[in-house]
């Protein structure tokens, strides 16, 4: 195989890895709220300007301002959904739908005051591996390993904890699990501090290839969101297996037409994929 | 009818204020001209340029105030917009400039992908629009514009440039025949990308150059990983790139990652003229890449330029200092000042005493008399504008871009050579991260 392809291919795979990441915590949480978070991808930004200004600024240890950035995001998480999502529960798609449109704009403009326009770096610079005259970026490959062992741990918590448990069954059939008993109430609120905790999470790990602006969120928003929907909105393993087939698509795409081309072919892709499978892609 | 004397009094005071507000407000439209100014103070180009070129504006329409306004008799007014780095959010605000805030003028403009639009817009309306920044030749090009102005230099002369540069330097700099050196053209892929990679093609063909890669992307695209791998395999001697803030940042750092190397990087304004910007992301690693832009005034020897300039560039520096407490003045701040400055002070008073007032049609007369040499402005070049019916009206004909390069905080102008300030250090020096 040429070896320029293959290492498009290799890049684009670790990627994909932060990308499943976000659309797991997406996806989590409309699967189990019913309520699609449009401003997840701002989310994340709010965790880069607290790792940002935690570590760069404060000079906190890596590690612990990561562990504060995540803990922080994930009470976020808790907020956005007692302040904006509890109280349009029971509305409409489309109201929903702009109380979290409405609160994109907000976190987005609320940076902008707080933080002016600049484009902040952690300054972290990690060592680039070299092989067989391919070069990998450490800052990827760590990413692309915290991703999946977040996914892993995140899988273990819903099949072997009794709170994973009832979050699946609220994601299967919300009516039937209150009149047995689950309190709906603090399942959200643990679904929407685990969804944050990921977006944290996810945040940590682009700081150390992105930098950080309130606009950040326009850059992975769209994408996450369309992963999610090829995946089947609320299907993880669907929005997992979606990232990194839009990541390859986009990978060999650019490699043998052009960077646009490769996003037109994917859009493409998944045009055709919802003609073909409306509710996604590995819907069952 | 009976008149009471309360209520004659009530009625004379009622008339007194009336009189009084008519004659203070004819009085505030006599002294003031309303100016709106549209620029991108949110959103990604904000950081890219916009907010300095803004802040040039704001102080060339404040020393004019302080001067007594245009012509020493009538104050300047600015009306603020915010184009928020959307074309959509643009055109909105400038048909709300021009339809409810009632300003004749338009100035700024710093994405092209808004100045296309605008352009046509403001032209339809006969307005003026005063483009400072925005730099895509396709603005102007076969459009016959009569309102639109822009004294800034255009996309096409940045091919020129980097084409002119290199053919220049490549034997003596590089030992390669011009004919040998491997050009990578990558860019954004709006208007000024666009047309920036195309007068790059142009001229790089013209020259004997060898185009080895043309690729655009969306500036918000979340990877350039494919792209970076596609130069490694073209083998390209020299880049050029024509891109905003974050998308440079990122293929920068991708660059890095991915082992890419070359003999030389030219920037084509945008985000690489925020030098503090980028120095405060890559450190060194950028050291003597070349960025091709309108040269920042104060890199100018004021002795060159005509006089009472270098005052101006001093005051403009010290402001643009105060005010944002940076340490390096952009070239986007002086197109701001430079761009807005003329017409305050070579327009609109021409329009007033020679053509009677400052409607669109008066200043669109002012504008073509313009006639300013070269070294008449901050930033070293002239202004004429192109008479209607030529393929460029309205743009400047005198404007001309430089190739400067950065080493430390320290910018050097290293082309036109005959105003250099400093021999290019060309190829990158090996001990670059990036050098080949």
């Amino acid at each position: 195989m040429d070896i320029y392809l293959l290492e498009a291919i290799i890049n684009r795979i670790l990627l994909g890895g932060v990308l499943a990441l976000l659309a797991l915590g997406l996806n989590l949480i409309f699967g189990v709220i019913d309520v699609v978070w449009i401003a997840y991808a701002d989310i994340v930004m709010c965790g880069m300007y607290a790792l940002y200004f935690l570590y760069a600024e404060y000079g906190v240890p890596l590690p612990v301002a990561c562990l504060i950035a995540i803990i922080g995001v994930s009470i976020l998480g808790v907020v956005v959904h007692l302040l904006i999502i509890a109280p349009v529960l029971n509305s409409p798609p489309l109201n929903q739908l702009l109380a979290t449109g409405g609160l994109l704009f907000f976190l987005q403009s609320f940076a902008t005051l707080l933080f002016g326009t600049d484009f902040r770096n952690i300054g972290v610079r990690l060592p680039i591996l070299e092989f067989a005259t391919m070069y990998i970026s450490f800052a990827r490959l760590i990413a692309f390993m915290v991703g999946l062992i977040g996914a892993v741990v995140l899988y273990l918590f819903l099949k072997r904890t009794y709170i994973g448990t009832a979050i699946r069954a609220i994601a299967q059939d919300r009516d039937i699990v209150g009149l047995m008993g689950v309190d709906q109430r603090r399942i959200y609120l643990v679904t929407s501090a685990i969804g944050g905790a990921l977006a944290g999470l996810a945040a940590c790990l682009l700081a150390l290839q992105y930098d950080v602006h309130p606009f950040i969120g326009n850059t992975f928003g769209p994408v996450i969101f369309m992963i999610c929907v090829l995946g089947g909105l609320g299907n993880m393993i669907g929005g997992f297996a979606a990232s990194f087939i839009i990541s390859q698509i986009i990978a060999i795409g650019g490699y043998y037409s052009n960077t646009e081309w490769s996003y037109v072919l994917a859009f493409t892709f998944f045009i055709v994929l919802m003609f073909i499978r409306p509710r996604g892609l590995f819907a069952r | 009818m009976k008149t009471s004397r309360r209520t004659l009094l009530k009625t004379s005071a009622a008339a007194a204020a009336a009189a009084s507000f008519d004659w203070t407000r004819a009085m505030a439209q006599a002294e003031t001209v309303r100016i709106g100014t549209i620029y991108d103070l949110s959103g990604p180009f904000a950081a890219g340029g916009s907010v300095a070129s803004s802040v040039g504006a704001q102080i060339a329409i404040d020393l004019c105030n302080e001067k007594g306004g245009i012509g020493g008799k009538y104050k300047v007014s600015a009306v603020n917009a915010d184009s928020q780095s959307k074309a959509d959010v643009a055109i909105n605000e400038v048909e709300r400039l021009i339809n409810q805030e009632k300003v004749d003028i338009i100035d700024g403009v710093y994405a092209s992908a808004h100045a296309v639009p605008l352009a046509a817009k403001v032209e339809q309306q006969k307005k003026i629009l005063w483009i400072t920044t925005a730099v895509a030749t396709a603005v102007f090009k076969d459009k016959n514009l009569q309102y639109v102005f822009r004294a800034q230099i255009h996309s096409d002369q940045y091919g020129q440039a980097f084409a002119s540069f290199i053919t220049e330097h490549a034997k003596g700099k590089l030992g390669m025949e011009p004919q040998a050196v491997k050009v990578a053209l990558i860019h954004e892929d709006g208007p000024y990308g666009v047309g920036v990679a195309a007068a790059d093609e142009s001229y790089s063909k013209a020259a004997g150059l060898q185009v080895v890669l043309k690729e655009g992307y969306s500036a918000s695209a979340p990877d350039l990983s494919a792209l970076v791998t596609k130069i490694k395999r073209s083998g390209a001697d020299v880049i050029s790139h024509a891109g905003y803030n974050p998308d440079i940042t990122l293929f920068l750092r991708q660059a890095r990652e991915s082992g890419l190397r070359f003999k030389m990087l030219f920037g084509a304004g945008a985000g690489y003229s925020q030098l503090d910007k980028l120095r405060a992301t890559f450190g060194k690693d950028i050291d003597n890449f070349c960025n091709i832009d309108p040269v920042p005034a104060q890199l100018l020897d004021p002795a060159k330029l005509a006089p009472g300039v270098g005052d101006l560039i001093k005051i403009m520096v010290e402001r643009y200092k105060a005010k944002t407490g940076a340490n390096d003045v952009p070239p986007h701040c002086s197109m701001g000042f430079n761009q807005t400055w003329v017409l305050l002070n070579n327009v609109l008073p021409v329009a007033k005493d020679k053509y009677g007032g400052f409607d669109p049609e008066a200043i669109r007369k002012a504008a073509l008399d313009v006639d300013i040499p070269p070294g008449g402005t901050i930033q070293g070049y002239g202004v004429k504008f192109y008479k209607p019916g030529t393929p460029l009206s309205g743009q400047n004909e005198r404007s001309t871009p430089v190739v400067m390069q950065n080493a430390g905080e320290h910018i050097s102008v290293v082309w036109p050579t005959n105003i250099r300030t400093q021999d290019p250090v060309f190829p990158l020096p090996k001990d670059s991260v990036y050098g080949a």
